[in-house]
């Protein structure tokens, strides 16, 4: 793109003379649209002057009276590495750029205050100096009361949430415990179908179930346990005792022949479907489990 | 607890071995109650700063000024300045009030606030744009300091890099550093300024030193500064450095302003395009088409 500048007379550029003197220079180009173009702005960079007026104001003084230090900012705590950061990203990212002035300000104090130390110059205000503040006792105040404020405001919303959650966990414990209730309702009403339509035979869903029998099965096999006869013992009394090793016997002997300990009526023998010879009145069993409720 | 100022005097009444070494003290053997004490070290480095500002200025700024007073005890008010005066009439004022060096802030508009840093009979000036600007007296500042304690001034090392940054810098140092054994500083040294550069700006920072191993509490006050232009003169002539990425507010009002016109104008050219686009027929359909077309019996029935 080829940008044409105003003539000095301050003709229209659009006029055909203009246009005409212009392709002939061959500042336009020849196929395209031509357009417009401003000329790159200048910006003043007097490099040697600004040399100049710095000699100029520079005052030949003493460290101690200027008190100006250059230097990178600390390294970061932990880490040795720094954020890589730049310019624009840095400048949005507050949290990233107030730690690097922080580290600034700490690198320059250290490297101040020991070159102050070696000069034997005081810097550390002792306990009982005591003089006007920059900033008054009433607005320390202040601020000090802000900031407890936001340390209590912390605390108040850790309890409530502890709080909150412990009232869900409580809830939540209170809804399983129906949710049990209403499952073993659920299962007394279909054990209760089940005898009532004759497959079920025993009425042992009437007999508070599980726990308790667990305790009696339990201890039961406890008593044995430790009446038991030592492990060698046990061991011997398989290979040698009670007529000898199994391993090798015969199986279908007369005895095993016979056995007739795994047949059950029902199911060898009992009609598919309900048996009917096992009614037994509702009113009954409605009335043993409303007792028991 | 009370607060009393703690002067330090000193019984040193030699004046004639002034040539020693200003820290040595030799008392007379006779001393003369009429002659007034003499300060035991003498302040040299006689740096005078003004600090005003114009008129039409917000009560951030005003605040701000008030802080750089408060922090700076080498340093002079003086009552707003007319806005119809020239600038260079700010020479005049520093020449009455015998000051050196003068900060002036300029508010436009009510809105943007411009700050001049100046030497002032012969030296170079700076204006900034000032941005950002956060007042001591905010409750998350929670450091204080001694009020006219001698600053430690640190500066990023980006400062050492360009010639108009080195500049500044010096401008700086002069400006905001305390002179040494000034009458109204205080002895001790517990609070830095940084000065560092970021996205070509210069972030002022107060900090408190709490401790000798670093650690540090925010005082205040803190604010960006944007060069705009470094002048030869002071508040006048030639042009050393244009800051090119520098971009006046106005502009910057103007370009947010076209950005948000330029969803409203959009919507009103898509708009126009499919009002053009729509056609208005969306298919030809011949008239004639109907004559061939026999009435179906049910049709008839719903006539007749």
């Amino acid at each position: 793109m080829v940008d044409f500048h105003h003539s000095s007379d301050s003709e229209a550029l659009d006029s055909d003379e203009e246009l005409q003197k212009a392709f002939a220079e061959g500042r336009l180009k020849s196929t395209g649209l031509n357009v417009e173009v401003a000329p790159p702005k200048q910006f003043i960079n007097n490099v040697s002057g600004m040399k100049q007026k710095l000699e100029e104001i520079e005052q030949s003084l003493d460290w101690t009276e200027r008190l100006d230090l250059t230097n990178d900012p600390a390294p970061p705590p932990g880490g040795g590495t720094e954020p890589t950061e730049e310019g624009d990203e840095l400048a949005n990212n507050d949290f990233k750029r107030e730690l690097r002035f922080y580290r600034q300000a700490q690198a320059s104090v250290l490297i101040g205050l020991s070159q102050l130390h070696k000069k034997g110059i005081k810097t550390k205000r002792p306990e009982d100096y005591f003089a006007e503040m920059a900033k008054s006792d009433v607005h320390m105040k202040k601020v000090r009361e802000k900031l407890l404020e936001k340390q209590q405001n912390i605390e108040n919303r850790d309890k409530a949430r502890k709080l909150r959650e412990l009232r869900k966990y409580g809830k939540k414990v209170q809804q399983d415990v129906l949710q049990k209730r209403q499952k073993e309702k659920r299962e007394m009403l279909e054990a209760v179908k089940k005898f009532r339509k004759g497959q079920k035979n025993k009425l042992d869903f009437l007999e508070e179930k599980d726990n308790k029998n667990k305790d009696k099965g339990q201890k039961k096999d406890k008593q044995d346990k430790l009446h038991q006869p030592n492990k060698k013992r046990q061991y011997k009394n398989q290979k040698y005792g009670f007529g000898g090793q199994k391993k090798r016997s015969k199986l279908n002997t007369k005895q095993s022949s016979a056995d007739m300990s795994s047949f059950n009526i029902k199911v060898n023998q009992g009609r598919p479907g309900f048996n009917k010879s096992k009614k037994v009145s509702c009113i009954d069993i409605l009335s043993v489990y409303i007792m028991k409720l | 607890m009370g607060k009393r100022k703690h002067k330090e005097i000193s019984t040193n009444s030699d004046r004639v071995s002034s040539k020693k070494d200003d820290n040595e003290v030799v008392l007379e053997p006779v001393v003369n109650s009429d002659e007034p004490p003499i300060k035991q070290t003498k302040w040299t480095n006689k740096q005078r700063v003004l600090i005003f500002s114009s008129r039409g200025i917000s009560h951030r700024a005003r605040h701000l000024m008030i802080d750089l007073r408060t922090m700076m005890p080498h340093s002079k008010s003086e009552s707003k300045m007319d806005r119809k005066d020239k600038l260079f009439v700010i020479n005049e004022v520093c020449e009455m009030k015998n000051c050196n060096k003068c900060i002036f802030f300029e508010a436009k508009k009510k809105m943007d606030l411009y700050m001049w840093a100046s030497n002032c009979p012969r030296g170079p000036s700076v204006k900034f744009l000032v941005e950002n600007v956060h007042t001591m007296s905010e409750l998350k500042m929670t450091g204080n300091c001694l009020k006219g304690s001698r600053p430690l001034l640190s500066f990023d090392k980006a400062f050492d890099e360009e010639p108009h940054w080195s500049l500044m810098k010096e401008l700086f140092t002069q400006i905001f550093g305390t002179p040494n054994h000034h009458p109204k500083s205080q002895p001790f040294f517990d609070h830095v300024f940084t000065f560092s550069i970021s996205d070509n700006r210069i972030w002022f920072r107060n900090y408190q030193i709490l401790e000798e191993d670093g650690s540090l509490a925010e005082i205040g006050p803190r604010f960006v500064l944007n060069p705009i232009r470094i002048f030869e003169g002071s508040f006048g002539g030639a042009t050393l450095y244009q800051n090119p990425k520098y971009v006046s507010p106005n502009l910057h009002r103007r370009l947010l302003r076209r950005q948000v016109a330029q969803k409203y104008v959009n919507r009103v050219q898509s708009k126009k395009s499919l009002e053009e686009r729509k056609p208005e027929f969306t298919y030809t359909s011949d008239v004639t088409d109907d004559v061939f077309v026999t009435i179906q019996p049910e049709d008839s029935k719903q006539n007749g």
